[in-house]
């Protein structure tokens, strides 16, 4: 389980979160929704210790990683799988080296183990005869899928995403969520979605966290969110300027 | 005193109190990641296929460079003290000038100098870049500690051979020095011989080495910090690889003051 409590963190002189609270329950999906700029990729990083908040608390598994020191963050950030919004591929491998890496890293298998795993993740995002390419020559969405499988190569116990369908076609949209999905399901993981899209909150969501002025402004079920009279919420969904969420 | 003034002498002072507070607090971040490094290197296992790579790119990539400037240096060097001594009928003495020269002084600094341009720059540009583009992060996320993976090889390999590239300046020095003077101005060859090693010792090559070995930690220290603190896109790149090769060149002037000083002490 994740827990964030009473986070605040800011840039210079730009607050980013002003007391922000919430609770990811285990095994499900939790989406992160919220206007561009309002600290969501930010929560993500606080949540797995990329980023330490100025103040407050985070909780894994009922650690607060907030107090743990650099070798203990280390540990602790082997139960995640992260895909960064622009996949952040290291551009000097290939892509298979790329989905190997944390295998050579982490585990002893040999290299036929290796190549076998690093196949069969990139057929799960859809991906073949790509290993000798370096992710330059990839399209954005290819780059994409190859950091989805990088991040699911070691079946982490939490998997966070930052905005995975961002920049991809609507049929690779559909695949990467029911990739989602499947995973979470299969693997009984814990997922943590940042996402735009608001069919794919629908589709895979079991809770949804809405964000706003560096705040928790909606935090419930899938079908509360359908149902709800919040404002912020009921703007957001329908994508309409005028309402509480202040575009300018 | 008028208004104005006033406000433009607590600006003077304020300007030199942030400048130097900010100065300690650089310093002081350099050292941490040094010591930290250190103990990386002596806690954790060497990734032999990463410091071998380093090895090629800081060291044998880097002899033509070192060759052609201690080999031209050599030669200038060997030039200007044949005719200051011609004028005394000592012209063989340059053969000592340019030994000690070499050895003592223009071989550790121009290795470093010329290394920090070539390798410094590559090396903050490299990890700029990967900060900027999240790659940082990602090895972050992936629980891999970005000292022992990023920092450590370079550290260990720019110990291992700027020592080595500094005795190969060295020798292209004193063949240029010999060249100009024995081949093309026709001082005797064993009268220059005699004179070159005459006032220079295994102590000064030993003391060349040491501040070889600190000019290369010095460095990669440097690039590696101003890569890995780069910000704000491409620009923040160019910033750091600039800062980077500046930085380094300052440092390498004075800890060869610093040094010397303490060498000569003892």
């Amino acid at each position: 389980m994740i827990k964030l409590v009473d986070i605040y963190k800011s840039f210079g002189s730009h607050d980013i979160h002003k007391g922000i609270s919430c609770e990811i329950k285990k095994g499900g999906i939790t989406v992160l929704i919220g206007p561009s700029g309002t600290g969501k990729s930010v929560l993500l990083k606080l949540m797995m210790g990329l980023l330490k908040p100025d103040s407050g608390n985070v909780f894994i598994d009922g650690e607060d990683i907030t107090l743990a020191s650099y070798s203990r963050l280390l540990e602790i950030r082997k139960k995640f799988g992260f895909l960064f919004q622009n996949a952040a591929l290291f551009d000097s491998m290939t892509v298979f080296e790329n989905v190997a890496f944390p295998l050579r890293e982490h585990t002893d298998y040999d290299d036929t183990k290796i190549a076998g795993i690093v196949e069969h993740k990139l057929s799960v995002v859809g991906l073949s005869d790509v290993n000798s390419k370096f992710p330059s020559e990839l399209s954005g969405g290819m780059r994409k899928r190859v950091g989805l499988a990088r991040s699911l190569t070691l079946e982490p116990d939490i998997m966070l995403y930052d905005e995975p369908t961002t920049g991809l076609d609507p049929i690779m949209t559909d695949v990467v969520d029911d990739l989602i999905y499947d995973t979470q399901h299969q693997l009984n993981i814990t997922s943590v979605v940042v996402s735009h899209d608001i069919k794919s909150v629908f589709k895979i969501a079991d809770n949804v966290i809405m964000v706003y002025q560096g705040k928790v402004v909606f935090a419930g079920s899938t079908r509360d969110l359908g149902s709800t009279d919040n404002q912020y919420v009921v703007q957001f969904l329908s994508g309409i300027k005028d309402g509480p969420i202040k575009v300018y | 005193m008028n208004a104005s003034k006033e406000m433009f002498i607590i600006r003077f002072f304020n300007s030199i109190g942030a400048t130097t507070l900010s100065l300690f607090e650089v310093a002081g971040e350099m050292s941490i990641l040094f010591v930290s490094t250190v103990k990386c290197v002596i806690t954790k296992k060497i990734r032999y296929k990463l410091t071998m790579k380093q090895i090629e790119f800081i060291g044998i990539k880097s002899v033509p460079i070192v060759v052609l400037t201690g080999g031209f240096t050599g030669m200038v060097f060997g030039i200007q003290t044949y005719v200051g001594f011609k004028d005394f009928g000592a012209e063989s003495m340059s053969g000592s000038l340019v030994t000690l020269a070499m050895v003592t002084e223009l071989g550790p600094v121009l290795t470093g100098l010329m290394v920090a341009a070539r390798v410094g720059s590559s090396i903050a540009a490299e990890l700029g870049t990967m900060k900027v583009t999240e790659q940082i992060d990602a090895l972050d996320a992936m629980g891999i500690n970005t000292l022992d993976y990023l920092v450590a090889p370079r550290l260990v390999a720019a110990a291992i051979v700027f020592p080595m590239l500094n005795v190969i300046c060295i020798m292209f020095g004193l063949m240029g020095g010999y060249a100009v003077n024995v081949l093309f101005l026709g001082v005797n060859s064993v009268e220059y011989i005699d004179q070159s090693v005459l006032y220079v010792g295994f102590i000064d090559l030993f003391n060349s080495l040491v501040k070889a070995f600190v000019f290369g930690l010095v460095i990669v220290v440097v690039a590696c910090y101003k890569g890995l603190n780069t910000r704000l896109g491409a620009e923040g790149v160019g910033k750091s690889t600039t800062q980077s090769v500046v930085i380094s060149c300052v440092l390498i002037l004075l800890f060869d003051y610093i040094i010397t000083t303490f060498l000569v002490s003892i």
